[in-house]
């Protein structure tokens, strides 16, 4: 008797009171086990593993003792900070006009508002790299150009890494903080209007206060990414901060302090995370509830609405900079955008380079399996994606939707990629596959072998990079799916796969798409995860492909930059696609 | 609704677009025959860049035709540069050791490449070697390519193989040098005269204008770093010749007796050559921008102007200067204070039957007087060469004909006399990671020192304050120790190399320090 009590006291805090959403939540329980803390716990290992295989917190000791790994842990904390709050500075004005006015190109200067977010990293380094350049654009308009010239990326790196940072990084804040404007209740602002409140006072006594979980949310996504951030650091040559000594010391070889101070950067992030979580992540839930009526934004014409687009045009013309530089390169002659504003001779030359190139498009006679760094780009991250939104509509239906106990175990894992470094996750995956030859030796399938055939493992580390963003998506979708529509269903006799199959996943199949469309968006300029896993041409992604172009001499970086744009405009077309789709709710997937 | 069906008709059009233009723009010249029949395979680990490997891809393939019957088709592993190279063949290679950490017998070893290709001689000499096998040459095609083993006493294929007793583990299949790029408006606006020599490149006028590679990232950038150190050892040891004439050495010898070497003098000589080659190093570093993570990256940063002057690979900068002309770059050898090395390949342990045969067959054209010529040849004098390689060639007497090269020159003749010595190099392993501390951990310290320094007004003080920064906190006698308790097996190496990494650090930057103090005090 008290065996079968045991059994079914186990049963009901492993599977919760329906098995069936129990088997589910462990099928995916242990396929993230797979995907996600395989590949990290590889990584951790080598920060905590002798030469011999024993176990030693001396690495951790040495790295936590070792001033220039403090001063580089010291330096990505000011710089997360200085990131998070200009890019609130910039997002929370944006925001909010663009939640409560109406005017002329609203809809069009919000949209591309996001458009930072689409540039592939290293293509963005050449952009900024002549325009700030010694003698680039920015000094020639100063007038400066003689002698020495003005050394910005050499004097101002670590002010130009938190500019450039904010700029990329605000579109998160702004997604956020816009979805949560749309979910105050208007209700309460008048009331307090009625009660002789000013529009300041109700924005800071009601307004914000509601707002202050998506805030507080978007802005620990922002931190985090900042404080992990690689490319931009590495653009301007700051390598004495926690992400690049990580990068550069970890492929020293017999070198183990780099993997200890992985794992000081992911007790950091993961702490920031969990820390956000349990302070705000009830009240988003409490702040998030629809209002019954929507407040109309109010309407401004002539002078007025002329000062409301200022600003958005504005954050907007220094946002895309970077974007008009690689523009620009792009349709340069080799070596013609030298001590000018703008390049002195135009070509078209490097978009056709680009379309003959066999790294990018491979001709014919190469074979059909032989996509090139364009052709693979939309297979993995389409793959990627695909894998990613059947992840996340089962960790969705289980986080939103079930009764396991542990669903917040889920939840916390399927957001966990946020806080982990690219670039260990990909060494992560880079071990695992010595791992498998190790142990199964010629035997080895090619799918497990990085030399031989690295797509799976691309694919999946392109999909749990990505599973944030799709979760978040499903979930806030989720959210908004009254149960009652499901109950009614199976009230009427529907299965469970049939109420899923033809009520839930219609309702979300909004947010799922838009989550997708930003898991392909992101997952098409990943970085780390190509530039390790990647090693033979036939399989380079694009990233890697610009990365190889940009190491060509001569016209190497000009043809990487016409790739870029095509990215680029790839890219902000899927944007735009997403943010047609969920409108305002588009904020929900940066929410951690 | 218009709205989402424009947007998603726009997203199709761009994402196909690639692909319908490509058959319109892509130029029929250049699209090589579809190959027929079979096609054999050769996986091959590289850093080279992508111009090398799609040059000899095709003229392989045909080569191999013609000769064989049958064409090739190579696959190329890049992981990234040497070190990253070696890290790649030392986890392979783990998964093929037994339980004292020895390889395996090689029918047990399957390690699915066959060659590495490139990384420079030393990198091959200290770190590939372990993974190389014998290569397997036709009789005759060594000693046609290399009718002497050496250049300037520098080896050009595997020093073990020269005796006769085994074939080599790795032969040089192209040449490089290391000397200085500058951009001569920028030395014009600055008034100053065009570099000549290494030490050139530590005056104080260049503070923040030069350009230098991380030698812990790049392997080219470390030997580069390597001969100015022993340029400088190598002028100790001259000048201590000089002072013992009793001992009967010519200018031109530069084996010593073994007894020679070990009396104290000629040490103590050694070691202030190499104390001064260590200082001008660290005035370099101080004038350093920053250190790029590639070989390649100084010659960009001269070109565009963000940097004055660097040290590059004599290729990269031609190849520059062929693009953006030469007021804006322009490659000099320091005279008598550079080396000409080869930069070889080698078979990978494992490669075995008909992939071993089909690996040194690769070698063997590319020691072929045609496989050679590829090297230099103008773009378009080949159907393979769209850009000129603009790299020197190792063998000899493909240098009697160079018409239709883009580099009318030839190293044989030029070379210096002065060579890299290879028991010299074998301090190298352990410099590397100090100059990570010293230049790379310590940058900011150092910055701040130097900044410090120069703006001392009184110039004597200056000067004495500049000495005093580039008086390296080491010795030697230090480094040429032997490391202790991991000598004798007793303590974990990694945890050893990560506390001499840290100690090093520190040591720096409390010398930096301390000089950064001494400026600002006041006089």
């Amino acid at each position: 008797m008290s065996r079968w009590l045991r059994s079914g006291w186990l049963r009901e805090r492993v599977l919760g009171p329906n098995p069936r959403h129990g088997a589910i939540a462990i099928a995916l329980l242990l396929l993230l086990l797979v995907v996600l803390i395989w590949p990290l716990l590889e990584v951790l290992a080598a920060g905590f593993l002798r030469s011999d295989g024993g176990f030693t917190s001396e690495y951790l000791r040495l790295v936590l003792a070792n001033p220039v790994v403090t001063r580089g842990l010291l330096k990505a904390t000011l710089i997360a900070s200085a990131t998070t709050l200009l890019a609130l500075g910039l997002a929370l004005p944006l925001a909010v006009i663009s939640t409560r006015f109406e005017f002329s190109g609203r809809a069009l200067l919000s949209s591309l508002l996001l458009v930072p977010m689409v540039l592939p990293p290293f293509v963005g380094a050449i952009g900024m790299r002549l325009l700030l350049g010694r003698f680039g654009t920015l000094t020639q308009l100063l007038g400066a150009g003689a002698g020495r010239g003005v050394d910005w990326l050499g004097t101002l790196r670590v002010y130009g890494v938190v500019g450039v940072e904010a700029l990329a990084l605000y579109p998160v804040i702004f997604l956020t903080l816009r979805a949560a404007l749309a979910h105050v209740d208007p209700l309460l602002e008048r009331a307090a209007a009625n009660l002789g409140a000013t529009r300041w006072t109700v924005f800071r006594r009601v307004t914000f206060p509601l707002v202050r979980p998506g805030l507080f949310a978007g802005c620990t996504l922002v931190f985090i990414w900042s404080f992990t951030e690689l490319g931009t650091p590495l653009m301007f040559h700051v390598y004495d901060v926690t992400s690049v000594q990580v990068f550069t010391q970890i492929v020293e070889v017999e070198n183990p302090l780099p993997y200890a101070l992985v794992v000081v950067m992911l007790v950091g992030s993961s702490a920031l995370y969990v820390v956000g979580k349990v302070l705000f992540g009830r009240h988003i839930r409490a702040a998030g509830s629809k209002s019954a009526t929507a407040s109309a934004p109010h309407v401004l014409r002539g002078v007025p609405a002329l000062f409301a687009r200022a600003p958005l045009v504005l954050v907007l013309a220094l946002a895309l900079l970077p974007h008009l530089s690689v523009l620009l390169t792009s349709v340069s002659a080799t070596g013609a955008w030298y001590r000018s504003l703008v390049p002195r001779e135009f070509t078209a030359a490097h978009y056709l380079s680009a379309l003959q190139d066999d790294l990018i498009m491979p001709a014919a006679s190469h074979g059909p399996l032989q996509l090139g760094a364009v052709g693979n780009s939309i297979v993995y991250a389409g793959t990627a994606t695909a894998l990613g939104v059947v992840m996340a509509s089962g960790i969705s239906l289980i986080v939103v939707r079930s009764r396991v106990p542990w669903r917040g175990l889920l939840d916390v894992l399927s957001v966990l990629p946020l806080a982990v470094p690219g670039l260990v996750m990909a060494f992560g995956y880079l071990s695992i596959s010595v791992q498998c030859r190790r142990w199964l030796g010629d035997a080895t399938p090619a799918w497990l072998d990085v030399q031989r055939f690295p797509v799976v493992l691309l694919v999946v580390a392109y999909a749990t990079r990505r599973l944030p963003y799709v979760v978040r998506s499903a979930v806030a979708g989720l959210q908004q799916v009254p149960e009652d529509y499901e109950r009614a269903a199976a009230n009427l006799g529907a299965s469970p796969a049939r109420v899923v199959w033809r009520i839930v996943l219609p309702l979300v199949f909004a947010s799922l798409l838009a989550g997708a469309l930003m898991a392909f968006v992101f997952a098409m300029l990943e970085v780390s995860d190509s530039l390790i896993l990647a090693q033979s041409a036939r399989y380079f992604p694009i990233t890697r492909a610009i990365w190889e172009l940009s190491q060509r001499l001569g016209d190497g970086l000009y043809v990487a930059s016409a790739l870029g744009v095509w990215a680029m405009v790839l890219l902000t077309l899927t944007l735009v696609l997403a943010g047609t789709l969920l409108g305002k709710r588009l904020g929900a997937m940066f929410r951690p | 609704m218009l709205r989402l069906y424009a947007c998603l008709a726009a997203f199709v059009g761009v994402l196909v677009a690639p692909f319908l233009l490509q058959g319109w723009f892509r130029e029929r010249s250049l699209e090589r025959p579809e190959e027929t029949g079979e096609v054999l395979e050769l996986r091959i680990i590289t850093p080279h860049n992508q111009d090398i490997r799609r040059v000899f891809e095709p003229a392989f393939s045909d080569w191999h035709r013609s000769h064989f019957g049958r064409g090739v088709a190579i696959t190329y592993l890049s992981p990234g540069g040497t070190n990253d190279i070696v890290r790649y063949l030392r986890d392979l290679y783990g998964t093929y050791r037994d339980a004292q950490g020895k390889l395996l017998p090689e029918e047990q070893v399957n390690s699915g490449i066959e060659l590495v290709w490139g990384g420079g001689d030393y990198a091959f000499e200290r770190d590939f070697k372990p993974f190389l096998k014998p290569m397997l040459l036709s009789p005759g095609v060594l000693a046609a390519a290399f009718p002497r083993a050496d250049l300037a006493g520098v080896a050009l294929f595997d020093p073990e193989a020269v005796a006769g007793s085994a074939g080599p583990r790795w032969v040089g299949v192209v040449l490089s040098s290391f000397g200085l790029v500058y951009a001569p408006d920028f030395y014009a606006a600055l008034r100053l005269p065009p570099p000549d020599s290494w030490s050139d490149l530590a005056r104080p006028e260049l503070s923040g204008l030069l350009a230098l590679a991380d030698p812990t990232r790049s392997g080219s950038a470390a030997v580069s770093y390597m001969m100015v150190l022993q340029r400088a050892m190598e002028s100790a040891e001259r000048g201590w010749l000089r002072e013992h004439p009793e001992l009967g050495y010519s200018e031109a010898q530069l084996e010593l007796r073994p007894a020679d070497e070990r009396l104290p003098s000629y040490q103590e000589a050694l070691a202030r050559g190499w104390k001064e080659g260590m200082r001008t190093l660290l005035l370099m570093a101080a004038n350093a921008r920053y250190f790029a993570d590639s070989g390649s990256r100084p010659c960009v940063d001269v070109g565009d102007a963000e940097a004055a002057a660097g040290v590059a690979i004599d290729f990269f900068a031609r190849v520059f200067q062929d693009q953006i002309g030469k007021r804006r770059i322009t490659y000099r050898a320091p005279r008598g204070a550079t080396a000409i090395t080869p930069d070889p390949i080698g078979v990978l342990y494992g490669t075995r039957g008909e992939r071993e045969l089909l690996a040194n067959r690769f070698v063997e054209f590319l020691l072929s007087p045609d496989g050679q010529r590829l090297w230099n040849l103008e773009a378009g004098r080949s159907p393979y060469i769209a850009r000129s390689l603009r790299r020197m060639p190792v063998r000899r007497d493909v240098y009697v004909d160079r018409s239709g090269w883009a580099d009318d020159e030839n190293p044989f003749e030029t070379a210096q006399g002065f060579n890299l010595r290879q028991r010299w190099m074998r301090q190298l392993g352990r410099l590397v990671p100090i100059w990570g501390a010293a230049w790379i951990d310590g940058k900011p310290e150092l910055d701040r020192a130097y900044a410090a320094v120069l703006a001392v007004r009184d110039p004597e003080r200056r000067e004495r304050l500049r000495q005093r920064l580039s008086d390296v906190p080491i010795e030697l006698s230090e480094l040429m120790r032997p490391a202790g308790a991991a000598a004798a097996g007793q303590e974990d190496a990694r945890l050893r190399t990560a506390r001499e990494r840290m100690d090093w650090s520190e040591r720096f930057r409390s010398h930096y320090l301390r000089v950064l103090q001494a400026a600002t005090e006041a006089d």
